[in-house]
């Protein structure tokens, strides 16, 4: 297959499965692209939004379009990282011998849905963190892989905070984007309603399988990505530490930790899926500045001030990102240098 | 792979481009610059006449041909082409990655598809400007220079003041004198001269006692008799008629070596004053010893011995000796003679019964010390020793090396004084040197007075590296101890 032919099936299938979960969520189209730029870019993704607003229908939406197999964990309070991972049970075999068999928690499926993370305490949500990061979970000194590809996607209400856990900066970071989903428009509002409350019954074909997405995951990594490109979002990523020479003014005021390498990974993976989504072969500064707010929102962590100032992440990064264009060479007048 | 032919035509095109709008830029700069030296070169249109006039041109001319040959010299960096080209027809970076990913080692074969897919773009690109023109600030100001020089060239030339330096070669012309006495050369020259010619101040011939006698209405302790002493401050001081008349005085400050140095000869006595001759002759002030003043010197004691001392063989011996032109033997007998003189110089000291220190304070020490070895003269502490010898360490000629242990404070340091014993001869202390009957006795000095200088010999010993390295803090921590105290 050529690679014209590679990008030409990248972008099929990405707009075959947009569609497919546009059949379902009205709106929203920025949060279905981020969802599946994360699921391409090999990543996990934390969707935060008030109840109501069909996060899990997404969730559940994306699934039914895949061919991959779906779980869902209702956090709560009282869950165990046993209930999430799987545990050694004893059984009796046909000859009445006894032996511990593992007995596979939700987590192993290739899309988990992890409603309302931050209701289960710090120990469960950690129970996620080698899952996500590594592919395998470790029970009873064994590691155990997770099928591939393994997808996490994870939601949280940002107002009931009455009896939730935060998660923990390594829990976020292990989230390769954040996403708020907002309230929708009036006209999609209406779109919701005609749809809801009707009869008709709404199918999800399946388009793309595991092995599609694997395989579009290694064309990914093959996008180019110039110097100039590279360097802006490594400057991004530097210019969210308080401590960096070159920070802004509003990061050095309202920042306490800046992005983790991760941030940076983030960034340049997710503008390569945005490229190759668009048709593109190449990443482009465009790609950067456009995911730079999903791929470090949760990532940069306001000190005090920020907090009580009620500073937006979001546009404290697009602050940020106007001063690392003008950091790099890439905002400068050609030649005058 | 070498890179295509399309993107390299573009990155040509843009980077002429690039290169045209640089020499603009720099071509305007110069221009404003050569403008500048140009009003310079015209302002000197009267000296240099037509030259300037062909210069200020040339001058521009130059500031913009460097100007253009310097923007158009100027590296272009094609990476930067590209990106500029990308923006400018919204390539979305596809040409610098090409660019940059066309010979990259690491190379994927989706930069084939990249590089053929810019290849096809680029190809259909229309032809246009994309580097819009900058115009530098010396670019808006470039005509206040140009019409300067234009109005200054056209405008008749401006004198300019002609400055000469002094010349410093005599005349030849007689110039005229002026009398000192006629005019006051502290006024000025251009001030006129006054009708009636300033009268000779007459307080040169006054005194203050004069005047303070004289004066009409002061009373004896008035003092405002000589602040309103009107005679003198309505006339001005001619020192120049003061100078030139001379006054013995100044005449008597020519001759210093005249005046007498009251702090060394009226303080002296003639004994001392020999002293002190043959020391500067002896201890080297002079690198040759002069035989004429070792003549006058020995004449000198050879006078002062037979009024009354003992010396004045010594003195005869040392002259036949210098008249030998055996200057060592009259050395010899020299010092002899010295001997002699400060031995009868102590004695008259110590026969006038002057005592130092609390007498009742002394110790059993002191008087033993006064009963059994004051009275004669052969001790060891009797004896005067010469420079550099002594009871210290080293000096030789001494049973009591070290002497007695010094007493120890009894009380506060404010109001106690340290006993010591004295020898004779010179002291390795500051101002201890005591000589006569005083010098045998036991020394009682303040406590605060002796540890300073006790800490100051302490601090140069321990500069000179006189205490061994490793004694350093011990010696400084007794000190700090006494402080204490």
């Amino acid at each position: 297959m050529s690679q014209d032919a590679r990008v030409e099936a990248f972008v099929t299938a990405f707009e075959a499965l947009r569609a497919e979960v546009e059949k379902v969520i009205v709106g929203h189209r920025e949060i279905i692209t981020h969802v599946l730029t994360s699921m391409f870019a090999g990543g996990h993704v934390l969707l935060e939004g008030v109840p109501g607003l069909g996060k899990t229908l997404l969730i559940k939406t994306l699934a039914e379009g895949l061919e991959l197999s779906f779980s869902r964990i209702q956090f709560t309070p009282d869950l165990m990282p046993a209930d999430i991972i799987g545990t050694n049970i004893i059984v009796e075999d046909a000859d009445g011998r006894k032996h511990f068999q593992f007995q596979q928690g939700p987590i192993f499926a290739h899309i988990l849905l992890s409603d309302e993370i931050n209701r289960a305490t710090p120990k469960t949500q950690s129970a996620l963190l080698e899952g996500m990061q590594e592919g395998a979970v470790t029970v009873g000194g064994a590691s155990r892989p997770l099928p591939a590809p393994f997808f996490v996607l994870a939601t949280q209400n940002p107002i009931e905070m009455e009896g939730t856990y935060p998660l923990p900066e390594a829990q976020l970071d292990r989230f390769l984007f954040k996403l708020r989903v907002r309230y929708p428009a009036l006209d999609e509002l209406n779109a919701i309603i005609d749809r809801t409350t009707r009869s008709r019954h709404v199918t999800v074909s399946r388009v793309m399988s595991g092995s599609t997405v694997l395989s579009l995951r290694e064309l990914i990594r093959e996008v180019p990505i110039a110097t100039h490109v590279r360097d802006l979002a490594s400057t991004i990523v530097m210019a969210t530490h308080p401590s960096w020479a070159g920070s802004p003014e509003p990061t050095r005021r309202f920042v306490r930790y800046g992005a983790s390498p991760r941030g940076a990974q983030a960034l340049v993976l997710g503008a390569k899926v945005r490229a190759l989504a668009e048709g593109r072969y190449n990443v482009s500064v465009e790609d950067i500045k456009a995911l730079a707010a999903p791929a470090l929102r949760h990532r940069v962590i306001l000190n005090f001030e920020g907090e009580a100032e009620g500073v937006d992440t979001d546009t404290l990064i697009g602050q940020i990102v106007e001063a690392a264009e003008a950091v790099t060479a890439s905002g400068k007048e050609v030649f005058l240098r | 792979m070498a890179h295509p032919q399309a993107i390299e035509v573009l990155v040509r095109r843009v980077a002429r481009e690039v290169r045209v709008r640089r020499a603009e830029h720099w071509s305007l700069r110069g221009a404003f610059w050569g403008g500048l030296a140009a009003v310079v070169v015209l302002s000197f249109k009267a000296g240099l006449g037509t030259t300037a006039l062909v210069v200020a041109p040339a001058l521009v001319a130059l500031g913009v041909v460097a100007g253009a040959t310097y923007g158009l010299t100027k590296r272009v960096d094609p990476h930067d082409i590209a990106r500029l080209a990308d923006r400018a027809f919204d390539l979305a970076d596809r040409v610098a990655t090409a660019l940059e990913w066309a010979d990259h080692p690491d190379r994927t074969p989706l930069v084939d598809a990249l590089v053929a897919d810019t290849v096809e773009r680029v190809s259909a690109l229309e032809s246009r400007q994309i580097v819009r023109r900058a115009i530098p600030v010396e670019g808006r100001w470039l005509g206040v220079p140009l019409l300067a020089g234009l109005v200054l060239a056209l405008a008749p030339a401006i004198r300019l003041p002609m400055g000469a330096l002094v010349d410093f070669t005599p005349s030849t012309e007689t110039e005229p004198h002026e009398e000192r006495t006629t005019t006051d050369p502290m006024e000025e020259r251009s001030r006129p001269l006054s009708a009636t010619p300033l009268k000779r101040p007459s307080f040169e011939e006054r005194d203050f006692a004069q005047r303070s006698g004289t004066g009409s209405g002061a009373t004896a302790g008035d003092l405002s008799a000589i602040f309103k002493d009107t005679a003198l401050s309505s006339q001005r001081p001619d020192f120049n008629s003061f100078l030139k008349k001379g006054d013995e005085r100044l005449k008597l400050l020519e001759q210093v070596d005249r005046l007498p140095d009251l702090q060394s000869d009226f303080t002296s006595s003639q004994y001392k004053m020999v002293f002190k001759k043959s020391k500067s002759l002896l201890s080297g002030l002079s690198p040759d010893i002069s035989p004429q003043k070792l003549r006058e010197l020995l004449d000198e004691m050879e006078r002062l011995g037979r009024k009354g001392g003992n010396w004045s063989g010594d003195a005869s011996e040392g002259m036949e000796a210098l008249e030998g032109g055996q200057t060592d033997r009259a050395l010899e007998a020299m010092q002899r003679a010295l001997d002699k003189m400060r031995a009868m110089e102590e004695s008259q000291r110590s026969g006038k019964g002057l005592r130092g220190g609390r007498e009742s304070e002394r110790g059993a020490r002191g008087r033993d010390r006064a009963r059994g070895g004051g009275e004669g003269s052969n001790g060891p502490e009797d004896q005067d020793f010469g420079e550099g010898e002594g009871f210290l360490p080293g000096k030789g000629r001494s049973t009591m090396p070290k002497g007695d242990p010094t007493a120890r404070l009894r009380a506060s340091p404010f109001d106690v004084g340290v006993e010591g014993e004295s020898r004779r001869g010179r002291k390795e202390g500051y101002d201890t040197n005591l000589t006569g009957r005083a010098g045998q006795m036991p020394s009682r000095l303040m406590y605060l007075g002796v540890i300073g200088q006790y800490r100051k010999m302490m601090e140069d010993a321990i500069t000179r590296e006189q205490v061994p390295r490793d004694y350093h803090d011990q010696v400084r921590n007794y000190f700090q101890a006494l402080d204490e105290r």
